[in-house]
């Protein structure tokens, strides 16, 4: 019972949370004036009646707050509005690009904690021997290496010196990896999804190895042990699911890290994803992209610290019965 | 029982002590030590003028790392190596200037949480729960861009280097919640200290138990915090620069690396050097952070 | 207490310590905890192992199963349980002696059940794992074990995770856990210190009752004397990493030779005295047990001894037999020196 009211708290605070990022938005957009006539201010030949027209087709007329209610009551239907620069509606966009975008994130965080479990392990079972030196220090150096600067690395040596991989975009525009669409468009995923593996990846394996470290020193380890258990069981058994649960706040954060730096991930390899778009879309005003993009990354931010919660429900008994 | 503090110096040296001990904290210290001395004496040293383009007038473009220019030159001409040294002041300026914002605001809400309690601790920490969940880096990219139109034609249009200002001002205006929550988190502990307490019942007025008792061992986590946060907010700015919202007027590694991504192929030292000086800055404020940890709380790592 | 006559030198007794030296290696220097340290138990008898805190009674109980954490380092000794050297099995030899032949206690309930794995799942995988039950068997054996530690409604205290059950309980659950394979040797390492005292008189009675009913050997660790006059037939008096003084528990209590063991037992509050008139307060043992990183030489205790003599600094008592089952190390009761290490 109590982690039910738990979960709906948690609710009840994302809910208020998204209201309150979109009106901060929908007011800063509002601060900078009628963005149809900062974008035709240099267009010669435009009447003040075309852009009064302009502003009533956007829905850019009336006082803020109807501007407001109008627009939030349209995003609650999914109805993002119109780009003023593609001429398509925002939602469609959304959705391609955003697919495009989870496509390499969503293998990154998978990859990623299989690698820092394995990785912790082995580090925390060896504590202060060599694999353990080895890990820690090439996890803290990765720690330390910007994603993107990752992401340069990887081009230069295996797109430009040893010219394997693709170095930009999705999908081929002719001459497909092995004719064959799926596997192109593996192919170009490799280095994307590489780079952010290799930028979850350290932190990841640093934090579960310091965790594991401090579980194995536990009474209940020693009373593994003591047991006659296998080192198997005690360390991937007993200690590890306890070495775990702190863990899932950051894969919340890891993924929230990962897409709100998408424009840079994105910006690296001429990825046709939400970052991608963003980019373009704030450098253009296409307004309408800009508020209805911030507000689905928002949500899925919200979305991915409410699944965290859930998740420790799920893995941790005290709270789901406390 | 003590009713004072041991005297500050006798906490600090110890944790010097302790701090010396540990290998990764002093290759912090000196890296980061290097990337100061880089931005103050750098300058005076600095083969060419940073913003002499003269080499394309030459032909000298994305020249090889050589005998004329060290680290080569970009796709404009520039000398990455003297363009690289004076990338360190900014990039200095930028990680203290954003935590001193973080750090101003941010014990100040995370004190008056702590100490005061209540509806105002409740109150603060939800608002600081916002900031946290907010993509900060979309928000960032999205106020940059429209504060620049937004100055168009006003008087602040003449302040030099603005853009870059208006970064770490935001840099600083979202780094602030992770320095209120811990401040709120270390007063939370020491209010109920029994040096706090026993200080409390000799009379110590509230004011000398905060400034005097509270503050002073609130510190070392937090100077830990903001060792992690200026390296954080110069890899923001490097990412911001990246993506061209940076401060076309003002010399940095992300602008560097924005100007000169397209030419990787041909002139990858371009890159590479401005991508080398952020990681080393990054790293040298990580470890330096992480000796910190291990000098001011050893109970940590036995 | 029990009176079983038990004579020192047992030809061939289930757990025999020799010579054990456990160091720590710290960045500061070598700390001795465990300096030299020899006892005895024989099967079906109770050890009680005596100190204050830091005098090795732990470290010492944990090296039996090789389960003391670094820094710490076995250096020297033996540890002989059912014929064989502990100290030189392989891991998986080790393994199988331990929670089987050999099973422990811990001091703190609270900690010492994994918090995410329920109470049948803890216990069933050991005996799984020892015996290859069936997870019907287990589940069975499991249960009947709670209901031996005097666990009510044993069958649905298996589902149950540990945060549900009380301090008491889950020291009872410890116990069963232990006792799962009816182990020949139990060690208990303060096993009453973190409960409440009405809770520790069941556990120790609990402790008792089943000692006898198992037949079952027992290495009590603990600071507390009342409970080693309760339950022990042997104590092990340790001092600083070394062993004062060793005899049954009825000479410890009535004829205790170490200065010492003297002192600790006039330390504790007895009803048959009177603390009236001249004898008011309790007496204290003046001074602390010395820093281990730099230990005195000669004996350890003399700084703190109310019979040091010049050579009591500078030379270490060793071992020696003042009567049948009663061992001392002290130069003023005829302890041989040792020459300093």
């Amino acid at each position: 019972m109590g982690a039910l009211r738990f979960l709906l708290r948690r609710l009840a605070f994302s809910a208020v949370l998204i209201l309150g990022v979109s009106f901060i938005l929908f007011a800063l957009i509002n601060a900078i004036g009628n963005p149809i006539e900062i974008m035709l201010a240099e267009t010669p030949g435009v009447s003040v009646e075309m852009i009064a027209a302009l502003s009533k087709f956007y829905g850019l007329d009336g006082s803020f707050i109807d501007r407001y209610g109008a627009w939030l009551w349209a995003i609650l239907h999914f109805d993002f509005g119109t780009s003023i620069i593609y001429n398509q509606p925002v939602a469609d966009m959304l959705e391609v690009w955003g697919l495009e975008t989870l496509k390499i994130q969503l293998p990154a965080i998978v990859l990623s904690t299989f690698i820092a479990t394995a990785a912790g392990v082995v580090a925390a079972m060896k504590q202060h021997g060599w694999a353990d030196f080895g890990i820690v220090s090439s996890a803290m150096l990765g720690h330390s290496l910007p994603g993107f600067l990752v992401g340069i690395l990887l081009i230069l040596i295996f797109s430009y010196w040893l010219g394997v991989l693709p170095s930009y975009g999705a999908y081929s525009t002719r001459n497909m990896f092995m004719d064959s669409v799926v596997l192109d468009g593996l192919w170009h995923m490799v280095l994307p999804v590489g780079m952010l593996t290799v930028f979850n990846t350290a932190t990841l394996t640093l934090l579960i190895r310091s965790s594991l470290v401090d579980v194995l020193r536990q009474d209940y380890i020693t009373a593994a042990w003591a047991s006659g258990l296998p080192a198997r069981r005690v360390v991937l058994h007993h200690a590890l699911r306890n070495a775990f649960i702190p863990q899932l706040t950051y894969l919340g954060t890891l993924f929230g890290l990962m897409l709100g730096t998408a424009p840079v991930t994105e910006t690296v390899f001429t990825w046709p994803g939400l970052g991608a778009l963003y980019i373009s879309a704030i450098q253009q005003l296409d307004y309408p992209v800009i508020m209805g993009e911030t507000m689905v990354i928002t949500v899925m931010l919200v979305a991915a610290t409410l699944l965290t919660d859930i998740a420790y429900v799920v893995i941790d008994p005290r709270i789901r019965l406390a | 029982m003590e009713t004072r503090l041991a005297p500050p110096s006798g906490i600090w040296r110890q944790s010097w002590y302790r701090f010396r001990r540990n290998r990764a904290g002093v290759i912090g210290l000196f890296l980061v030590a290097l990337v100061v001395l880089t931005a103050i004496v750098g300058p005076f040293f600095a083969p060419y003028d940073p913003n002499d383009h003269s080499a394309m007038m030459r032909g000298a473009s994305n020249a090889a790392p050589g005998a004329v220019n060290l680290f080569g030159t970009d796709r404009n001409g520039y000398d990455v190596l003297s363009r690289g040294i004076y990338g360190a002041p900014t990039a200095l300026a930028v990680g203290l200037g954003a935590m001193v914002i973080a750090s101003i605001i941010g014990v100040l809400v995370g004190g008056v949480a702590g100490y005061v309690g209540g509806f105002t601790d409740e109150a603060l920490m939800r608002g600081t729960e916002f900031f946290m969940v907010v993509p900060v880096f979309v928000v960032i990219l999205a106020v940059v861009r429209l504060f620049g139109i937004m100055v168009v034609g006003t008087p602040l249009e003449r302040i030099p280097n603005l853009n870059l200002m208006t970064i770490i001002l935001l840099l600083g205006l979202f780094s602030w919640p992770q320095v209120a929550r811990m401040t709120r988190a270390e007063f939370l502990r020491l209010r109920h200290a029994e040096f706090v307490e026993a200080a409390r019942c000799i009379g110590t007025t509230p004011r000398e138990i905060l400034f005097r008792h509270i503050l002073p061992n609130a510190l070392p986590p937090l100077i830990v915090l903001v060792a992690l946060g200026v390296g954080g907010a110069i890899l923001a700015e490097a990412m911001v620069s990246f993506l061209g919202f940076g401060d076309p007027k003002s010399i940095s590694w992300g602008q560097m690396l924005f100007f000169n991504y397209q030419s990787l192929k041909v002139a990858p030292w371009a890159c590479l050097v401005p991508g080398a000086a952020i990681f080393v800055t990054v790293l040298g404020f990580n470890l330096l952070a992480d000796g910190l940890t291990d000098a001011f709380n050893p109970r940590v790592r036995s | 207490m029990r009176s079983i006559p038990v004579s020192a030198a047992d030809p061939a007794p289930l757990l025999a310590v020799e010579g054990l030296k456990v160091h720590f290696h710290t960045r500061d220097g070598v700390v001795r905890a465990v300096d030299g340290v020899d006892f005895q138990v024989a099967a079906g008898q109770t050890l009680g192992i005596v100190g204050e805190s830091g005098s090795g009674k732990t470290v010492s109980s944990l090296t039996l199963l090789r389960l003391a954490p670094p820094p710490a380092k076995i250096v020297a000794g033996r540890v002989m349980f059912e014929g064989e050297d502990l100290l030189t099995q392989s891991d998986k030899r080790l393994a199988e002696i331990r929670g089987r032949r050999m099973a422990m206690i811990f001091q703190n309930p609270a900690t010492s059940l994994n918090p995410v794995l329920s109470i049948g799942s803890q216990l069933t995988e050991i005996l799984r794992w020892h015996t290859g039950a069936s997870a019907k068997a287990a589940r069975e054996r499991a249960a009947e074990l709670l209901a031996l530690v005097g666990i009510s409604d044993p069958v649905a205290r298996l589902r149950q995770y540990p945060h549900e059950l009380s301090g008491g309980m889950k020291q009872r659950v410890g116990i069963a856990r232990a006792l799962l394979c009816e182990p020949s040797l139990l060690l208990a390492d303060e096993p009453t210190t973190a409960l409440d005292v009405t809770i520790q008189a069941q556990i120790l009675d609990l402790l008792a009752d089943l000692r006898q009913r198992l037949g079952m050997a027992m290495v009590l660790v603990t600071h507390d004397m009342g409970v080693v006059a309760r339950m022990a037939d042997r104590i092990t008096v340790m001092y600083a990493g070394r062993v004062c003084e060793t005899a049954d528990a009825v000479t410890i209590f009535n004829a205790p030779q170490h200065p010492y063991t003297r002192a600790l037992l006039e330390s504790v509050p007895r009803v048959d005295h009177s603390y009236s008139g001249a004898r008011r307060v309790l007496p204290s043992i003046a001074g602390r047990p010395p820093d281990l990183l730099h230990a005195p030489p000669g004996c350890r205790f003399h700084d703190r001894c109310p019979e040091a003599t010049a050579e009591c600094r500078q030379v270490m008592p060793r071992e020696h037999v003042v009567a049948a089952g009663h061992t001392v190390s002290c130069l003023r009761r005829g302890s041989p020196g040792e020459s300093a290490p």
